[in-house]
């Protein structure tokens, strides 16, 4: 397990255009939204001098006077978004499953669509530890984007059980039920605590199978996702002490990461130049989680292909981009 | 027989039935004699009760835990204070609300909040069942039934379902001073709480619980419908209560416990008495922890503070402490002594629903287990409550018809008190199922916009009910906003309008002269005028007479230099045209507009680039009005009401403009910020790919 970890930080660190091409696309999809609300503030200041407040500080009586105006992606901005409050809002969001308004939840399911499209040149790279060309990274991911829109319809369908039925009988009915007479706020806390802590477990099952789905299509080529859900719960019941505690390994080094933007988040509250120290710490911390996120495919790779009989095995060479029968013919006429 | 006698003999029949149907009048019981007694003061010179206390209940009640039921039998003595007769009684009997979906409190919860009460399992449901009513005599009259007349009335909405208003007709007239006693057996089902009273677990928190006399004024009986936006409203009395619970409990009411009898059959009877008060409520459970300290001041009498916590809450003990006596200390200075020499803080069981209530030295506060130090809870809520002690409690206002008179002052007044005691504190919020808190470290608590609630104020529609509508008849959905929060502003900007002291002084003489007693908004708003030695009947009519909203702002700003173009008469020829363009001086034009359809009287204030600055005064009457300025520079910001005295206007931001703005600035902050948490937000839903 631990080498399984190690191994997936060093493939990592050794594809750095990887992060900061995935970087990249979580910049540019939230970029543009950001301008929608630099737009709205803007509109609502004016050439107010209350400005110079929001400017130099919060300007609370200011927000929350934009607050009870605004409407559409505006509504978005809350005190909830300043620091580490972001990152618990969000996680809180899912834990609780509230799900954020249309207009982000339209750019959340773009940028999921991004990376149906990338994962699996990512994984591919990942998996042969070495260096590829681009053209070879994009037909990569166009090779198995159709496949894992497939597999995403099937992930999909799991998670939707997962938070539309089994969340609202966990956290409404048994919560409800266990709670109901309770006069002790502790012990309710308790008990969602063991509850989320029971939900994290089916979703964190359903995670890893899906995980292991993906880096089995990738590796093995495997066209029938059906095959590789199948392939995936057979390697992860056959493993669960490894691929569990590889999965808690990464959750652990997540965990850290968050710890560690807690620790560091400055207010983004102060002069400019506190705002841009901001703005770059949160990108490092970005930039971090986009780090972890490749670990845990990078070690659930390495963690496989270990289990095979050669540790390296990727099925099929590098992808190249398809050309066309004419150029093809020339180029063969050429060879 | 001569038919000129058959009048007479008619009339002596009549009269002789009437005889045997009318009963005589009996005489007032002898605790009649108690409540109305005179006693010494420290003067020596014998003086009233405080109050009329021509309401006051000699109760006997028997909680059963495991059935969730009360067995009560109480003797009311009712004297008439009011200048008309009457010939029936009307009582309240609040725990009917709760009976079904189809009293006039579930109607109007549902209607405005799409409240999801009505879905309430069999168990939770309560109500109150009155056995027996008796007129009482003197030892050789017997009692005169009066049940069989009894009937449920709703003269509020003619909700012929509403079962929470009891009219019992007299078999004689009433006429002002006279003093009947009315002795009732009852049984309830205390509900698992719907608002404010009910049980859960083995906790209690009984409140409205007894079958309670309405308030008969000269225009007849003020007896209303409980209602969903309203609360209280009673005459003062002394209450003599006991009540039977299982031994160990313990116990916590209005009043000081007087004697404790085990009765030997695992229950024990508490003996609570109070003068002058014009409710009584209680609360038992196993569970308490019973703290006790004093408050001490330099001029204000001594008051034992009693706080019945939640063993989980116990580390917060010395929080309700020093809220409670901050309250004392404050208020009393402000408007007058607390005018009793003890109170009882209920800390409320987790999800009872019973917390943030007040009742005559009795009150429920309101915590959560984690509740960081820096954020003002339980304090805001302890302060609240502690405060309708004055504001409710000693000075009874009518809390059906005008309840912003006690809730709204007691808003003012309250975050006003928690500003000087816990400052700096800040604003925060929860995670995780509303469990884990987080201190936005960042924004500090700020009184004019959190402590007068400002956002419930705006989300509320302002237009919806002008506040002079009586309290009852308010759009439940708004009801609270316009009760707490529009009250809060209104007196917030008065107290900038005309200073603190001058408002404390007006409030401290309304405190003074209505003490123990029901004052109603005129009275308020004269003791006001009185102190400012002006008539502020245009302010009062507007922010309680209507419901104008207030918006000023900076339509414009403009500096430039002086220019004079066209034609003008030169040493009288003929008029030449110039056009002259003046470096060294600029015109600045300011445009101020009032935007709402409220008038107040604002100031203007424009500052320069040379740090000089001209403030005028405006009445604010005019749809806008333009000032203009010839300077050597050229001006930089133009504020209407720059030290933000109207604080009911809401919509500030346009209330000042600059030539200069660092609005981009502002905004590409809150656009750097916002792409984090949206980048975060995306990386946490990407969990699933």
């Amino acid at each position: 397990m631990t080498r399984g970890f190690l191994d997936g930080i060093g493939r990592v660190i050794a594809a750095p255009t990887l992060i900061l091409g995935l970087y990249a696309v979580t910049l540019l999809t939230a970029a543009p939204l950001g301008v929608l609300i630099r737009d709205a503030v803007a509109t609502h200041l004016d050439s107010s001098a209350a400005a110079d407040t929001v400017a130099s500080g919060v300007g609370w009586e200011w927000w929350e006077e934009f607050q009870a105006q605004a409407d559409g992606i505006a509504t978005t901005l809350e005190p909830r978004i300043i620091g580490f409050a972001a990152v618990l809002t969000n996680l809180s969001g899912i834990a609780d499953y509230r799900l954020p308004h249309w207009t982000v939840l339209l750019a959340i399911a773009g940028y999921i669509v991004v990376w149906l499209f990338l994962i699996g040149g990512v994984i591919d790279r990942l998996a042969r530890q070495h260096r590829v060309t681009s053209s070879g990274f994009f037909a990569a991911c166009g090779t198995y984007f159709l496949r894992f829109i497939r597999l995403a319809v099937l992930a999909f369908t799991t998670y939707w059980l997962l938070f539309q039925v089994i969340h609202g009988w966990v956290f409404d009915e048994l919560y409800g039920h266990l709670t109901q007479n309770l006069t002790v706020e502790r012990t309710a806390f308790f008990i969602r605590i063991g509850l989320y802590g029971l939900f994290g477990l089916m979703v964190i099952a359903v995670n890893l199978v899906f995980d292991y789905a993906k880096i089995r299509a990738v590796v093995e080529d495997r066209r029938s996702m059906l095959g590789a859900l199948i392939a995936a719960f057979r390697f992860v019941r056959r493993r669960p002490t490894s691929t569990f505690g590889l999965y808690f390994i990464n959750g652990g080094f997540f965990a850290g990461v968050l710890i560690g933007y807690a620790i560091v988040t400055p207010s983004p509250t102060g002069s400019d130049l506190a705002v841009w120290a901001a703005f770059l710490v949160g990108q490092a911390y970005i930039l971090a989680r986009l780090f972890t996120k490749l670990v845990f495919y990078a070690s659930q790779t390495a963690y496989f292909q270990s289990q095979l009989a050669h540790a390296l095995y990727v099925a099929t060479p590098v992808r190249r981009w398809p050309e066309s029968p004419v150029a093809e013919a020339i180029s063969e006429s050429r060879t | 027989m001569n038919a000129q006698r058959w009048p007479a003999l008619a009339a002596l029949l009549f009269v002789g039935l009437g005889l045997l149907i009318t009963s005589p009048k009996p005489a007032p019981l002898a605790i009649v004699a108690a409540a109305q007694a005179s006693f010494p003061s420290p003067t020596g010179m014998v003086i009233g009760p405080p109050s009329q206390r021509n309401a006051s209940y000699s109760i006997d009640v028997r909680l059963d835990p495991d059935k969730r039921s009360l067995k009560g039998r109480e003797v009311l003595t009712w004297r008439n204070i009011a200048n008309v007769t009457t010939s029936e009684l009307q009582f309240h009997l609040y725990y009917n609300a709760w009976k079904n979906t189809r009293s006039t409190w579930m109607r109007e919860q549902l209607m405005g909040r799409r409240s999801s009460l009505h879905e309430r399992p069999a168990d939770d449901w309560g109500w109150i069942e009155v056995t027996a009513v008796r007129l009482l005599g003197t030892e050789n009259t017997p009692p005169i039934d009066l049940i069989a007349g009894a009937h449920h009335i709703a003269l509020d909405d003619g909700n012929a379902h509403d079962e929470t208003v009891l009219a019992v007709p007299l078999p004689y007239p009433v006429e002002p001073g006279d003093v009947v006693n009315v002795e009732f057996e009852w049984t309830s089902r205390v509900p698992r709480t719907f608002a404010r009273t009910g049980t859960i677990g083995n906790y209690f928190l009984l409140a409205q619980w007894f079958p309670k006399i309405g308030v008969l004024e000269d225009t007849g009986w003020n007896c209303h419908q409980f209602h969903a936006a309203t609360e209280f409203f009673a005459d003062y009395g002394t209450y003599d209560v006991r009540m039977t619970v299982p031994t160990d409990w313990i116990v916590g009411a209005t009043g000081v416990e007087r004697q404790v009898t085990d009765n030997g059959d695992g229950t024990t009877t508490h003996h609570y008495y109070q003068e002058d008060v014009h409710d009584f409520a209680w609360t038992v459970s196993p569970d308490f922890i019973d703290v006790r300290k004093q408050f001490k001041h330099p001029v204000l009498p001594d008051v034992q503070i009693r706080v019945l916590l939640q063993p989980e809450h116990v580390g917060q003990a010395v929080r309700h402490v020093a809220a409670t006596r901050t309250t004392l200390k404050y208020f009393g200075e402000w408007f007058g002594a607390y005018p009793y020499d003890h109170v009882t803080v209920v800390d409320p069981a987790w999800q009872s629903r019973t917390g943030g209530m007040e009742y005559p030295t009795f009150f429920t506060a309101g915590t959560r287990w984690l509740a960081p130090r820096d954020v003002p809870d339980p304090e805001d809520v302890t302060i609240h409550e502690a405060g309708h002690q004055f504001w409710y409690g000693a000075v009874g206002n009518n809390e059906f018809e005008y309840a912003w008179l006690d809730e709204g002052l007691n808003t003012f007044a309250s975050v006003r008190a928690l500003d000087l005691s816990f400052s700096p504190h800040y604003r925060s919020t929860r995670f995780f199922g509303g469990f884990i808190p987080w201190v936005f470290r960042d924004i500090p608590w700020s009184r004019s916009v959190d402590g007068n609630r400002v956002g419930g104020y705006r989300r509320s529609n302002a237009r919806q009910d002008p506040q002079i509508t009586p309290t009852y008849r308010y759009w439940p959905g708004t009801a609270g906003s316009i009760t707490y929060n529009k009250t809060a502003l209104w007196l917030h900007t008065l107290e900038r309008h005309l200073g603190w002291a001058t408002l404390q002084r007006g409030m401290a003489a309304f405190y003074e002269a209505w003490r123990f007693n029901h004052p109603k908004p005129d009275d308020f708003f004269e003791a006001i005028n009185t102190s400012a030695g002006t008539d502020l009947g245009w302010f009062f009519d507007q922010v309680h007479g209507t419901s104008k909203v207030f918006d000023y702002g900076i339509d414009q700003i403009t500096s430039r230099p002086l220019t004079t173009r066209g034609y003008t008469d030169v040493d009288g020829n003929k008029p030449v045209f110039s056009d002259v363009r003046s470096d060294a001086t600029y015109e600045t034009t300011v445009v101020v507009r009032r935007l709402g359809d409220g008038v107040f009287p604002v100031d203007i204030l424009t500052h320069f680039k040379d740090g000089m600055s001209e403030r005028e005064q405006w009445d604010g009457v005019a749809d806008w009005k333009a000032f203009t300025y010839m300077r050597s520079e050229r001006a930089t910001q133009a504020f209407v009401d720059p030290e933000h005295v109207l604080l009911l206007d809401t919509h500030r931001t346009n209330n000042s403009r600059t030539i200069k703005s660092r609005t981009g600035q502002a905004a590409t902050k809150w656009m750097l910020t916002w792409i984090v948490w949206l980048q975060d937000l995306l990386l946490t839903y990407g969990f699933f790919v």
